[in-house]
């Protein structure tokens, strides 16, 4: 894998990952992840619930931000910690873009701000990772 | 709904149901082939959001489910203490740490706050889970 990490500075951006998730990818994540509700891909039930069709899963958004994050440590360390917080619906069909920025470097531990951002550059998720690299 | 608010907010501290899991490697294969995150490294260990796939993050509350009409994700914590690798046995057990209602753009929402805890068949702690669920 890519494994930048060790040149981490604050400041510095990561290499964004860009995904475009389809409505079998969600079908495909609810099996994998036990995650059976169906505004994820049962468009029917998700009118009714008030969506506007069905909508990407957060933790699969999550997914995509920890790859984010440990495609760029690659095997130079490992993710300590991960939160987000979900802001916005994100429909299949739409890419999803992964972006994250060094926020801190002490010692081995780096801090990440990471988000998530729909086509129109809205950040639908955002949140904060801590990465131990290994020196 | 202050009275279903009131109900619910009762239930703070409540454990769910202790849930073992086997972690399988082809379990791993077809959660990284969902999220399409093609590392060789998840191959033998757990990427970072597996671990939702080993337990049951969410408490079924009839005071939470007559709250709305369905519910929204708000948020995820993961702390990581150590790696979980295929082989490993996962027992988990979630319980709900906090409940609170808000006033939102489209209404009021209920907010359930839950924490599980993950350890592997060392009895050693591999993750904790906070997670933010919500009705409206």
């Amino acid at each position: 894998m890519k494994g930048q990490a060790a040149k981490a500075e604050v400041g510095m951006e990561i290499p964004e990952l860009v995904k475009n998730p389809s409505t079998q990818q969600l079908a495909k994540y609810a099996g994998a992840s036990g995650d059976f509700y169906q505004i994820h891909y049962d468009k029917d039930f998700a009118l009714e619930v008030g969506l506007p069709g069905v909508i990407l899963h957060g933790l699969l958004k999550t997914a995509f931000l920890g790859q984010l994050v440990t495609d760029w440590v690659g095997e130079e360390g490992t993710l300590t910690d991960l939160q987000v917080s979900y802001r916005g619906l994100d429909l299949p069909g739409n890419s999803y873009r992964c972006r994250g920025v060094v926020r801190s470097v002490e010692g081995a531990v780096v801090g990440l701000e990471v988000w998530g951002e729909d086509p129109e550059g809205n950040r639908t998720t955002i949140g904060t990772a801590t990465v131990q690299l290994r020196r | 709904m202050p009275d279903l608010v009131e109900r619910a907010k009762a239930r703070i501290g409540t454990e769910g149901r202790r849930r073992e899991s086997p972690v399988e490697a082809g379990h791993l294969r077809r959660f990284c082939e969902a999220i399409g995150d093609d590392n060789p490294r998840w191959r033998v260990e757990a990427p970072p959001t597996f671990l939702v796939a080993l337990s049951s993050e969410t408490l079924d509350l009839p005071e939470a489910m007559a709250y709305g009409k369905g519910w929204l994700n708000g948020g995820d914590h993961f702390r990581y203490q150590e790696p979980v690798r295929a082989g490993d046995i996962i027992s988990s057990v979630t319980r709900l740490t906090d409940v609170f209602e808000k006033q939102g753009g489209s209404g009021s929402m209920l907010f359930l706050v839950s924490e599980t805890t993950l350890r592997n068949q060392h009895g050693r702690v591999v993750a904790t889970i906070t997670g933010t669920r919500i009705r409206r």
